[in-house]
């Protein structure tokens, strides 16, 4: 099956140098990127199911070994351009915990560690390319070396779509936030619709947990699906 | 079919998992004849960079992208230094393109995905030659040895990588 990749449309995608995030300017390249013809090195892709073990799916821990915080369960949908869903696609996804602490040695917010929150999944989308992830909320954190910019509370994917070129990494927001609206990496989005589609969508629960719906829309689409 | 848009590419951010980025750097398990490919990474001024996770893709020793051993992926993190390793093969030509090993680079202060090549010399190659002649050796990776080469990755200034767009 061909893939075609479209080169990205700079309303939809950040570009590289970001005022309001200094390190944008010490690490994004000051050429020009280069346009490159694609072969199938760029238009195929790793199997990584067959090195990546699935880990947890969910974070949030159950009797007293719950974790501190809003309960919430994703669910997200991982699809092509096309619309087709993508069943098999690996996704990984990572956040702080309710307090806005990550478990990592490099986080240095004087916050609290929760001993029953994990904050790291690894998972393998379902027929309808879904995966779903029971966690809790996190928190909104501060970013160091900064003049007051708080992080809003997010969820970070990873993603391996159908070829190398279709591998997304980006974050899920959540909507209502009023910090929403002054993060420099959210706002970095020029097209407010593609902006809005980066919050997740509370939908009606019955259960213990507050339900959100989100999709993650890799890269590519199939070369036959536009005739001319 | 209705065309749905690409959800918007964000920053890793400094905190990625490290327990994602251990045990994965050896795409060369149980061979014989793996290479080593070490490099560090590098900002503006030349400072090194801890913890940007890198991603390989590559054929395998034969050119083949679908080999059922050999999965020609990994993935690797920089340490405090800047220094990463790669164990793995030296891929073999495919019709068309020289050998070479596609690098993905993700790190907080990149809005999205860099992406650069590593050849093993000076090659007849249709994205070698997309580059500029005089920028084309930052993509060539150093012979150290006859099973290890070196890839420094500048991200910005001075003797900076071309990165490609797609």
């Amino acid at each position: 099956m061909a893939i075609l990749i479209e080169r990205r449309d700079p309303l939809t995608q950040a570009q590289g140098v970001e005022a309001g995030y200094a390190q944008t300017a010490r690490r994004w390249p000051s050429q020009p990127l280069v346009r490159r013809p694609h072969t199938p090195a760029e238009l195929s892709g790793p199997r990584v199911a067959r090195r990546l073990p699935q880990v947890r799916g969910d974070l949030a821990g159950h009797g007293d070994k719950r974790a501190i915080g809003q309960l919430i369960r994703l669910r997200v949908r991982v699809l092509d351009e096309d619309g087709a869903p993508l069943p098999g696609a690996v996704v990984e996804a990572w956040h702080c915990n309710a307090a806005g602490k990550y478990i990592h040695p490099n986080d240095t917010h004087d916050a609290p560690v929760d001993p029953n929150f994990y904050g790291a999944a690894r998972m393998v989308a379902g027929d309808s390319g879904l995966v779903e992830l029971r966690t809790v909320k996190p928190g909104a954190y501060p970013v160091p070396d900064t003049n007051g910019w708080w992080r809003p509370p997010h969820v970070h994917f990873s993603v391996w779509g159908r070829v190398w070129l279709s591998r997304l990494v980006t974050q899920m927001f959540f909507p209502g936030e009023p910090l929403n609206e002054a993060d420099a990496i959210l706002m970095a989005i020029r097209d407010p619709e593609a902006r809005n589609r980066c919050l997740a969508r509370l939908v009606p629960s019955r259960t213990s947990e507050l339900i959100y719906e989100y999709q993650l829309v890799v890269r590519g689409r199939k070369a036959t699906a536009r005739m001319p | 079919m209705s065309r749905l848009v690409p959800t918007a590419e964000m920053t890793l951010g400094p905190f990625f998992p490290r327990e994602f980025a251990e045990g994965v750097n050896d795409l060369a398990v149980g061979s014989s004849n793996a290479i080593e490919i070490t490099g560090r990474v590098t900002e503006l001024d030349g400072r090194a960079l801890d913890n940007v996770i890198l991603e390989i893709w590559q054929a395998d020793a034969a050119g083949r992208f679908d080999s059922p051993d050999f999965l020609g992926w990994g993935r690797a993190a920089t340490d405090a230094q800047g220094n990463y390793l790669f164990r793995t093969v030296r891929p073999g030509a495919i019709p068309g393109r020289a050998p070479h090993v596609n690098f993905l680079i993700l790190y907080s202060g990149l809005m999205r995905q860099l992406q650069t090549v590593m050849f093993f010399d000076d090659a007849d190659d249709p994205v070698l030659q997309a580059v500029e002649q005089a920028r084309r050796k930052r993509l060539i990776g150093e012979r150290i040895s006859a099973n290890s080469y070196r890839f420094d990755i500048r991200l910005r200034g001075g003797e900076e990588t071309p990165f490609f767009d797609d």
